[in-house]
């Protein structure tokens, strides 16, 4: 189990957070770019000093400004941190970065990188490596030094999809069978998705909402992490100063009442939108955009469902999941 | 085409003004090479104690390097790094050295540690003196290679990414290893290349030292009072010398780090 209670001055505004993940579980810090993601991990791993701190790892205690204060230096934490770029030592070969940490027996160097799909490379110099395989190395650099914890800062950002894919397949494969816990920061939603089982939304320094990775787009706790998960637009709701969000895929073609709140408007554009058509619609309560299976063509009357959208109060909290009826209608 | 026309134009523009270049900067060796008789170099070499500047330059030259290395170092360490309140200040101090013309330095080092100052009645202390003894000689080299030493260590140790040595610590190194296992290696081309350029300029150094050493005589100071005494035709053995003692060592730097580094890219 690591537990984090942390609290880090910077610059523009202070970093607070309460974090918890058991042994072999995966939650995914998602928030925008400067929210405060890479400084939490930085903490996490004794790379910065907190302003007040209790970090636990299992049974030892990494920082604590409580007397007695105590602060592990990162050498002696066991934390793995992974980041975007692979830092493997350029001055030694994939063998030599695989067994910096405590040189492992030749036999475990060789399991692990055949079990990476590594080892016909152990005797290459980073410089030679794929950015795919650069990630597999510092992978597996991170396995061989026995790690307690696993810090994931944007590591795949950058690769192209499939790559991204395996490589998170491998990083939660590995999680599961050391039952190490596991943190990854990400500003990509899906990204965060595909990793975690457990999803915190930050913002600004702080933790807006925590949940399954499905349940905080589903169930946006205030109007912020609505935004923040994407949702597009915000419509005056049948209570006054309320707002409904409308989120891009969750919005079907057609009046299906039973599902949401129907929306009715004239269509301003339409863009491909991978292998959707993102369409744009005026309607009485503003500008609403769907993703849907069909194109449009601009000046179109069109009506369309957003399924269960959220509904926020005029203090931005959400007040019910689930409003059910016609909407505005045009 | 005008462009592919325009590029070639540029290019030959290119070679030639490059080649002009190298043959002015190259042009004193070459000279040198050229005025030398066999006849000269032996008969100035082979008198009595021909040989001792020589020895002279090599002993200062390196006790010169090895004080570079043991303050110089942890300075350029700390420049980099941004460790050091001020960074401004400490560099204009490095820079000091680097823009005085050396004779101002030797003068103000005259000022500074003759046997009438602080520092030279600290050092009669010690029964030590730093106006005309191999100690002078060393304080005089230093201020002259000190930045050239500083300034490329610095540059050095900046080139290696301090998320690399951030790395080596979660894996478990302390600072000292992470130093000796990825910083210094990394940034080893760059140190190397550093210190062969102070050794050049410390065997080279005349300015600061001809106010403060002129005894005990190295090459340089032979050169000028052969120079003085006998001639131009005299002075060009001992200039050969000096070319020979200072020129390898930045060569053989340039070499082991050009090799290091193509070592990295596989």
């Amino acid at each position: 189990m690591l537990e984090a209670d942390v609290e880090v001055d910077r610059r523009d505004f202070p970093v607070r957070a309460r974090l918890a993940v058991a042994a072999g579980e995966r939650l995914a810090l998602f928030g925008p770019s400067g929210a405060g993601k890479t400084t939490l991990l930085e903490a996490i791993a004794g790379l910065i000093a907190p302003r007040r701190a209790r970090i636990t790892l299992g049974d030892r205690v990494l920082s604590s400004t409580e007397r007695p204060a105590t602060a592990v230096p990162p050498w002696q934490r066991r934390i793995g941190l992974l980041r975007q770029d692979p830092g493997l030592f350029p001055h030694l070969s994939v063998r030599g970065n695989l067994r910096y940490a405590g040189a492992p027996p030749e036999a475990e160097v060789r399991q692990i990188a055949v079990a990476l799909g590594i080892d016909g490379l152990l005797d290459a110099m980073p410089a030679r490596l794929s950015g795919g395989q650069a990630h597999r190395v510092a992978l597996g650099r991170l396995l061989l030094a026995r790690c307690d914890a696993l810090l994931l800062d944007e590591p795949y950002t950058g690769l192209d999809a499939s790559l991204r894919t395996t490589l998170t397949e491998l990083v939660i494969g590995l999680v599961a069978q050391r039952g190490v816990p596991a943190i990854l920061v990400a500003h990509e939603l899906d990204q965060a998705q595909a990793f975690a089982d457990r999803l915190a939304v930050l913002d600004r320094g702080a933790v807006l909402q925590e949940g399954a990775p499905g349940e905080v787009v589903l169930r946006p706790a205030s109007q912020r992490v609505a935004e923040l998960v994407g949702y597009g637009a915000f419509l005056p709701a049948d209570v006054p100063g309320a707002t409904t969000g409308v989120h891009p895929d969750r919005v079907l073609l057609g009046r299906h009442p039973d599902l949401g709140m129907v929306l009715a408007g004239v269509v301003t554009a339409c863009t491909p939108s991978g292998a959707r058509w993102q369409v744009r619609l005026a309607t009485v309560g503003g500008q609403v955009t769907g993703r849907l299976a069909e194109p449009a063509t601009a000046g179109q009357r069109l009506v369309i469902t957003a399924i269960a959208p959220p509904v926020f109060g005029a203090d931005g909290r959400a007040v019910s999941a689930e409003p059910l009826g016609d909407g505005a209608v045009a | 085409m005008a462009t592919h026309g325009l590029r070639a134009a540029n290019g030959y523009l290119a070679v030639v003004g490059a080649l002009l270049i190298w043959l002015a900067l190259l042009g004193p060796v070459l000279t040198l090479l050229g005025h030398l008789s066999w006849h000269a170099i032996t008969s100035t070499l082979s008198a009595p104690g021909a040989l001792d500047p020589l020895v002279i330059s090599a002993e200062s030259g390196t006790m010169t390097l090895a004080v570079l290395l043991l303050l110089g170092t942890p300075l350029a360490w700390a420049l980099a790094r941004g460790v050091l309140p001020w960074p401004r200040l400490w560099e204009a101090g490095v820079l000091a050295s680097l823009l005085l013309p050396p004779l101002v330095i030797g003068l103000l080092l005259a000022f500074m540690v003759g046997p009438y100052t602080f520092v030279g009645g600290l050092l009669a202390h010690l029964h030590l003196s730093a106006t005309n003894t191999m100690l002078a000689l060393v304080i005089a080299q230093v201020y002259e290679s000190a930045p050239y030493y500083v300034l490329g260590a610095q540059a050095a140790f900046a080139g290696v990414d301090y998320r690399l040595e951030e790395q080596a610590s979660l894996l478990g190194d302390r600072p000292a290893r992470v130093l000796r296992r990825v910083t210094v290696p990394l940034a080893a081309p760059g140190l190397a290349m550093a210190l062969a350029v102070a050794w050049a300029r410390a065997m080279g150094a005349f300015g600061a030292v001809v106010i403060v050493a002129y005894y005990p005589t190295g090459l340089p100071l032979q050169i000028w009072t052969s120079l003085q005494a006998t001639g131009l035709t005299s002075a060009l053995p001992y200039a050969l010398v000096l070319l020979l003692v200072a020129l390898p060592l930045p060569l053989a730097a340039y070499t082991w780090s050009a090799r290091a580094r193509s070592r990295r890219r596989g």
